[in-house]
């Protein structure tokens, strides 16, 4: 049934963003994560990843990411075979990405605007532009006038704005959420999704891995289902999801 | 790596150690600690030298000449009496330095050689002077019998003094082969004994002070290693970010730098203070200050300082969070 899916999904005109071609990741302690994967998400879509504990996301996020290589099969992510791809090259790769994790990760020692800022300076931006990027980037996750508050005066959702800012401050071409709305509300987690969902909407593609059905449902983009390593749904945007 | 990365990377570097301060403080301290053992070590490797070029100085080498006292006391009843033999029944061929003259030029061929640093005339008057000094009234009246009855039984001699006395043996040869020496007397045991301690003590020197480093790159490590896993955060969004790892890398130099330098600066402080407090403590003992003076030593026992700090804290944090970076650094997704 997957396959069928799978191969519509192929079939798409629209440029690829990321491709997975017979993928199968094994990990050293015999644990099977994910077996011949194929999948093509082009840009501009906007996926959620669903699936139980040991399904195989966070591999999956992992090969995107070329945090792991797979032992089997070819990745392609924004034009970088990472099958092929050397370790010098990873962090070309990564600039090209936006990362929102689950649990914030935001340096409490940092203001708002330093923990945006941050990853400005790890591409070697100047000061100038991370002075006008910044305050933009938080405008856009609604945060502009807490620039100068401490991650630790912000509440759960807000310092998950202050991730997103992060990841949107570079304008990468893809956002990946790693259960982004895992430790906030519901509320905020509707919120953070809108969010997405409009940073999508100008054209950057969004993988959000996440156990939150509710959103799913009422989100109605492309789902991708996974289990036992294995893709067992890939249910296209607009249609009847979970 | 951009310029500005770099400047925005030292700027993180001191704010790292500022924020690392108390275990930054561990680490000068023992640092310090170090340093300053390798300093003293340098500079009782100095001083003790210093002492030992002084007992070579005072070693001096005697170069007696074949002049007319040798012939005349070196002579036997079997020694052939030729015709132009003067009343002693010594011949002018029958030894090698006539006058004066010959014998500073012998001195001065001694002197030419390599490893001699002085080779100093001294008559046969001044060398029985000299040596009576040191005798026993018998002793001396004896020698005044000798002088008054035959003529000096000293010959005339060079006074030689050595630049390195590991090389006594090989001088003492070519001084041999000089035209008109005879014997030539001289402490070689002793000259062989300084030598043998001189080479004993800058190996120990050598040991002590390489043992002392590895020391201080572990402690820098160890520093650093601290630090690294208190930016463990840090360190998985730079990666998350594209950060390349020289970039990572950077903070954690410039901190393990700022370490050695302020550690460097402190121990030659102290070292100036216990060095300055030990002379004056040897010079009341002593009456007299046979010590090097710090401010002769003072500008290179900085500069070995500054090395060994920047040295070691180069290397202790490339080695730290290079180790780190290939084996959990790499991972972003879960810290």
């Amino acid at each position: 049934m997957a396959e069928n899916v799978i191969n519509d999904n192929l079939s798409f005109s629209a440029e690829p963003i990321i491709e997975f071609r017979g993928v199968s990741k094994t990990y050293p302690t015999g644990t099977h994560a994910l077996e011949d994967v194929n999948l093509r998400i082009n840009k501009g879509e906007f996926v959620f990843v669903v699936g139980s504990s040991g399904a195989g996301k966070s591999t999956f996020m992992k090969l995107i990411m070329r945090e792991e290589k797979p032992n089997t099969g070819v990745i392609k992510v924004n034009g970088f075979n990472l099958t092929k791809m050397a370790s010098k090259q990873v962090p070309k790769l990564r600039r090209t990405m936006g990362m929102v994790f689950q649990d914030f990760r935001l340096i409490n020692t940092m203001n708002v605007f330093n923990n945006v800022a941050f990853a400005m300076h790890v591409i070697g931006a100047g000061d100038a532009e991370i002075r006008r990027e910044v305050p933009k980037a938080l405008s856009a996750v609604g945060l502009g006038e807490k620039a100068r508050s401490m991650p630790m005066q912000l509440s759960g959702g807000e310092q998950q704005r202050v991730g997103l800012a992060r990841a949107l401050v570079n304008a990468p071409d893809l956002i990946i959420a790693d259960e982004p709305t895992g430790n906030v509300d519901p509320n905020m987690s509707y919120d953070i999704v809108t969010m997405l969902t409009e940073i999508n909407k100008r054209g950057t593609t969004v993988i959000m891995v996440t156990h939150d059905h509710g959103l799913v449902h009422d989100f109605n983009h492309r789902v991708i289902m996974l289990d036992h390593g294995k893709i067992i749904a890939d249910i296209p945007a607009g249609g009847d999801n979970v | 790596m951009k310029m500005r990365s770099v400047k925005y990377l030292v700027g993180e570097g001191f704010k790292s150690t500022w924020a690392n301060r108390l275990m930054s403080l561990a680490s000068i301290g023992v640092l310090v600690a170090c340093m300053v053992l390798i300093g003293l070590a340098i500079l009782i490797t100095e001083n003790v030298n210093l002492a030992l070029g002084r007992l070579e100085q005072e070693n001096t080498i005697m170069v007696y000449m074949k002049d007319y006292s040798w012939a005349l006391y070196g002579r036997t009843e079997e020694t052939e009496v030729k015709e132009d033999a003067d009343e002693n029944g010594i011949s002018e061929s029958d030894y090698v330095i006539h006058n004066e003259e010959e014998a500073k030029a012998l001195c001065q061929k001694i002197a030419d050689l390599p490893n001699v640093e002085a080779a100093d005339y001294v008559s046969g008057e001044e060398g029985l002077d000299s040596v009576k000094k040191n005798m026993f009234e018998g002793q001396a009246q004896y020698f005044d019998f000798l002088n008054s009855e035959h003529g000096n039984p000293l010959s005339d001699a060079a006074r030689v003094t050595m630049n390195d006395m590991s090389k006594f043996d090989e001088t003492i040869e070519s001084i041999k082969k000089i035209e008109g020496v005879d014997t030539i007397q001289s402490q070689g045991d002793l000259a062989e004994k300084i030598a043998g301690f001189k080479r004993g003590f800058a190996l120990a020197a050598i040991w002590i002070i390489a043992i002392l480093l590895v020391i201080a790159l572990i402690i820098v490590s160890n520093t650093i290693r601290v630090t690294m896993y208190s930016r463990k955060l840090e360190i998985s969004i730079m990666k998350a970010v594209g950060a390349t790892n020289s970039f990572i890398r950077l903070p954690f130099v410039i901190e393990g730098i700022i370490i050695g330098i302020i550690s460097a600066v402190l121990s030659e402080g102290i070292l100036y203070f216990v060095y300055t407090l030990l002379s004056e403590k040897i010079a009341t003992a002593l009456g007299t200050n046979q010590l090097v003076p710090f401010s002769d030593m003072a500008l290179i026992m900085l500069a070995i300082s500054l090395l060994i700090g920047i040295f070691s804290g180069t290397l202790g944090s490339i080695i730290i969070i290079s180790k780190y970076l290939r084996r959990e650094g790499s991972e972003f997704s879960a810290i």
